[in-house]
């Protein structure tokens, strides 16, 4: 494998998503409004990063097909289910854990926007899983998206369940 | 990120001569569903014209312009101007100009088929601001020198074609110079060091693929010294080295397949040799009129045509020992499925074009591996980056080819980016990048052009598996992996039909074996229901009921008729209310007395069944119970483990036999064992074997080979860390000693799994396996299925012989001990150690303490 290439002409598969941006401005807004330097920190969390965040299952996929497509990217450490905070039944996400930087990186070039299940599934990468976080933080004990959205979705337990207080994205 | 909507009107196709007016932008199947964020995600600048009004700052524009050039409906001709008059306007700006350098040079080596457009600009500005041009030669330059300081060969490669490409501004010899400089240097090599081979290879490759740039940007001023060149080169481009009887991806002996093997330096050569004879046409290399702005400046009226001033080369530094690289470096082998199957849809083997597209495809495959969307868009823009007569029209269908054609000899563009990226995906060693890539590299390119990649991809399949008993296990593996994945993304959409035919055949036939291991990979990335769904009822057998999902796999204890079921019971309750040590041991024992009284001769055989089938019906729900159970009992298992053999290889057979319907299960789970060292790779491959093996129908089994070789594939994987981590620089002398000693430890293990997997399979393939021999004089065996499973038998051989030969020419005591020398004569900085993995391996790691959780 190359080494570390800065490649410029394209754009990277495998930078984080705008998430974890977007939630340190936020952070930065609420901290202090005055302030406008970008602080680094986002990148740092991130630049070892082994988990990724993977979004977009179907809650009847399995551990052993997650584990039967991501290790096609390198052997996996841990992976922790989603679950409905409520049903403890999985809720549409999980956490991918791998033994390097690399490997996640490779899975976020190779894996994500790929289909499992029959379905789209997003990665991210994640600065690593804690207690707590594999729990959808959705009024109804799913994920926040599920609360909301107005299309059937079979893979995803029908109609959205409700309308609550907040859009976004709710992983974290 | 189709730029077909984005023309400005009324535009001239610079392609567009007679009745084949836009036939390289309009494809009928290009929806624009490529980009995969969906559409909330802004879509690149650089992909898309402005539809900005106000005017774009000369930066963006420049940088736009050279990102784009040759992909679309201009002349690049023109582009390359327009670029070089441009920056010239804006010279003054340094910041400008060095960004704008950057990126220049980032292009090359990131975006290979462009780099001809490229050295245009370059070209060009020769005769606008020459100081463009002498800027640009030596940013390109010392690129190229650090490249060849860290045996970075491809980026070396490609900086190289740059120069190649500016042949004709060159004083003297120009690049020729340099070339025959490399070519002295793998003369010194070869004469001190075997070792050295492959580096040589690799520089004859370099310089048999930048001599074709060189000589279309020249004129015939330098046909006698490409002649000479290569003249001199085919003396090492025909020799064979040891290690290429051992990367074929067919066996040599068989004859039914589709190419027989060719090494990639010895096909240049001949393919070279054929193109001097016709005097150097290389057709498929686009040209530039060296004249076009001279002629332009003439009618404008000026004084006097300036032509601007040609140029030294720049002197570059070989330094001796060549940096071999931080990636080990093999042979390699010219792989294509189409170039022998009668119509010629992609180029003969005799052509020099099969050689400069296919390199240049794969290039940009590899250097582009960050995002498969844009490589997935160059791919299918093939035809934009060769010279206008080289490809059909996109899409043009198989059946029709021929027709399509007339007497023109054009190829077909699909067919060559599908054999281009299976070559790869059947590197052996090994590819680049992980196999996974080029998965979904092809995934992306049936997305972006489906009805054009989809047909070939068919072909290619249909090829492949028609070819499975000659090709190599490993490859045959591959194949396998890549066809069940890249299924589950397209709704597992096969024509099983085709392959109804041959359901009848034994289940020792590849074919046969194939048909089993694909319904089970695509299985265990879906559900036995849905796959059901997806094949013809005639096969549906092969997907029985049971292994649907709500049904978990028998408990075998539950039936009466089991032995020791009363105990197995026991068990199995005690260990789901988590009783203490005691209370489990106390049910063992009462196995083993039984046992005892029963004649079994190693009673710990029954009571690790019973304890470790129990771990498996507890665990049933999903890998992370099985895992919490394993993790609960572990100082049992391990305790089991250090007991006997036979009870270390009865862990294995539990699993195996509980989840004998869903053996990708049984593979993982063999896997967090080995990870908790309850089980040492030997263990698992004398189960596999000595017990699992029978006369050898075991070698047929996919599952079989997964887990044979991620056994294997463990034990390389940490010698390698720690061959890493001895070729730190100043590593200090006691951990000198540890690793040193450590290695040492390890490299005999794995030169002992090697061994006996070696031997075990060898019985097979000559046919001196007891259990072979057996079966077949008691008449269970046919002498067509002994004789089939012989084959296996060779093919498993070859497979082993080949991994354990790499890793020792990777890792073995001469290849460290030559990377150890080179480090010593490397003083400041020196090359990066061998990347060899990227794990961060501990010296005191204790494979159990981080084991997957």
């Amino acid at each position: 494998m190359p080494a570390v290439r800065t490649v410029s002409t394209v754009e990277r598969l495998d930078k984080p998503s705008s998430y974890a941006s977007s939630k340190q401005q936020n952070r930065n807004r609420d901290d202090d409004e005055g302030r406008r330097e970008r602080t680094p920190e986002p990148e740092d969390k991130l630049k070892d990063a082994s988990t990724l965040y993977v979004g977009n299952l179907s809650f009847y996929t399995t551990e052993e097909q997650i584990h039967e497509l991501f290790s096609k990217c390198g052997e996996i450490k841990r992976l922790v289910m989603g679950l409905d905070r409520f049903q403890k039944t999985p809720c549409g996400f999980c956490f991918v854990e791998y033994y390097t930087h690399q490997d996640a990186l490779d899975c976020m070039k190779y894996i994500g926007g790929t289909k499992l299940d029959e379905r789209v599934i997003r990665t991210d990468l994640d600065e690593g899983f804690a207690e707590g976080r594999q729990y959808g933080r959705g009024k109804s004990g799913g994920q926040v998206r599920d609360e909301y959205r107005d299309q059937y979705d079979p893979g995803r337990g029908g109609w959205g369940r409700a309308y609550g207080e907040e859009y976004g994205d709710d992983h974290y | 990120m189709a730029d077909v909507d984005l023309k400005p009107d009324g535009r001239d196709d610079r392609r567009g001569r007679g009745g084949r007016n836009n036939r390289k932008r309009r494809r009928d199947d290009e929806d624009d569903q490529a980009d995969r964020r969906g559409s909330q995600r802004r879509r690149r600048a650089d992909d898309e014209a402005p539809r900005r009004t106000y005017e774009e700052p000369p930066f963006a524009k420049l940088r736009r312009l050279l990102l784009n050039i040759a992909s679309s409906t201009k002349l690049p001709q023109d582009e390359a101007i327009e670029i070089a008059k441009c920056f010239a306007d804006n010279y003054d700006d340094e910041d400008l100009r060095n960004d704008f350098f950057d990126i220049f040079v980032q292009l090359i080596i990131e975006q290979p088929f462009k780099i001809p457009f490229v050295a245009a600009v370059a070209f060009y500005a020769n005769d606008v601001k020459p100081d463009i041009t002498v800027q640009a030669l030596t940013r390109v330059a010392d690129r190229t020198q650090k490249a060849l300081d860290e045996g970075q060969w491809k980026e070396f490669k490609l900086l190289l074609r740059f120069f190649a490409c500016l042949q004709g501004l060159f004083q003297e010899d120009g690049i020729f110079g340099l070339l025959g400089q490399l070519f002295d240097t793998v003369v010194d090599m070869q004469s001190a060091s075997e070792q050295y081979d492959v580096v040589g290879i690799e520089l004859i490759k370099i310089i048999l693929l930048t001599l074709p740039y060189a000589i279309v940007s020249s004129g015939t001023r330098f046909h006698p010294q490409a002649q000479t060149l290569l003249e001199s080169t085919g003396v090492v481009a025909s020799k064979m080295v040891p290690m290429e009887g051992l990367i074929q991806v067919y066996d040599s002996e068989s004859e039914e397949k589709p190419i027989a093997y060719h090494s990639i330096i010895g096909l240049l050569q001949t393919q070279l040799a054929k193109e001097s004879e016709s005097g150097w046409a290389l057709l498929c290399i686009p040209r530039f009129d060296p004249n076009a702005l001279r002629i332009v400046k003439e009618e404008e009226e000026e004084s006097l045509p300036t032509v601007g001033p040609t140029h030294a080369l720049p002197s570059f530094t070989i330094s001796s020992p060549v940096n071999p690289g931080p990636t080990p470096l093999f042979p390699e082998a010219y792989f294509s499925l189409f170039a022998e199957q009668g119509i010629e849809t992609v180029p003969k083997l005799t052509d020099i074009a099969a050689s400069l597209i296919r390199d240049a495809i794969v290039d940009t495959v590899d250097q582009l591996d960050c995002n498969r969307d844009v490589v997935a868009k160059y791919l299918v823009d093939l035809d934009c980056y060769w010279s206008l007569d080289t490809f059909a029209k996109r899409g043009t269908q198989f059946d029709k080819f021929r027709d399509a054609t007339g007497d023109k000899v054009l190829w077909k563009s699909e067919d060559m980016i599908v054999d281009a990226i299976f070559s790869q995906l059947f590197k052996l060693p090994a590819p680049e990048h992980k196999l996974v890539y080029y998965h979904a590299l092809i995934m992306q390119c049936c997305k972006v052009a489906p009805a054009a990649i989809a047909p070939s991809l068919g072909r290619a399949i249909r090829i492949l598996y028609n070819s499975l008993h000659a090709m190599d296990l490993e490859l045959g593996y591959r194949f396998l992996d890549w066809f069940s994945h890249h299924l589950s993304n397209f709704e597992f959409r096969w024509r099983w039909n085709e392959w109804v035919e041959d359901l009848p055949l034994s289940n020792l036939t590849p074919k046969k074996a194939m048909i089993i291991a694909a319904l089970d990979k695509e299985i265990r990335l879906s559900f036995a229901k849905r796959i059901r769904s997806t094949i013809p009822e005639e096969m549906h057998y092969l997907i029985p009921e049971r292994l649907d999902e709500d049904n978990s796999p028998d408990f075998k204890y539950s039936n009466a008729d089991t032995p020791f079921s009363e105990e197995g019971q026991i068990l199995h309750a005690k260990i789901r209310k988590r009783a203490t040590a005691e209370e489990v041991q106390e049910t063992i024992d009462v196995i083993h007395k039984k046992a005892e009284q029963a004649g079994i001769t190693d009673v710990f055989v029954p009571s690790t069944d019973a304890l470790v089938t129990a771990i498996c019906r507890i665990g049933v729900k999903s890998l992370s119970h099985v895992l919490s159970c394993i993790e609960r009992n572990k100082e049992r298992l391990l305790a089991i483990a250090g007991a006997s053999e036979v009870a270390r290889r009865q862990i294995v057979a539990s699993v195996v036999d509980y989840w004998k319907d869903h053996p990708g299960v049984a593979v993982r789970i063999i896997n967090i064992l080995l990870n908790y060292t309850v089980l040492a790779p030997l263990t698992v491959v004398q189960w596999v074997f000595g017990d699992h093996m029978g006369a050898g129908e075991a070698l047929t089994e996919s599952w079989v080979y997964e887990m044979v070789s991620n056994t294997v594939g463990k034990v390389t994987t940490r010698i390698r860390q720690i061959a890493s981590v001895r070729l730190q620089k100043g590593l200090p002398q006691e951990q000198v000693d540890l690793v040193e000693a450590t290695l040492t430890k390890e490299r005999d293990s794995a030169r002992e799994l090697f061994k006996y997997i070696e031997d075990a399979v060898r019985g097979f393939a000559e046919g001196s396996a007891d259990s072979l021999l057996e079966k077949e004089s008691s008449g269970e065996l046919s002498t067509e299925d002994g004789q089939m499973i012989r084959a296996w038998g060779k093919r498993w051989h070859a497979v082993v012989l080949r991994q354990a030969q790499v890793e020792e020419s990777v890792v073995g005591e001469q290849a460290v001990e030559a990377r150890l020398r080179l480090l010593a004569s490397q003083p400041d900085g020196g090359p990066e150690p061998m990347e060899v993995q990227n794990g961060n391996w501990k010296l005191e790691q204790n494979d159990g303490d981080d084991a997957m959780l």
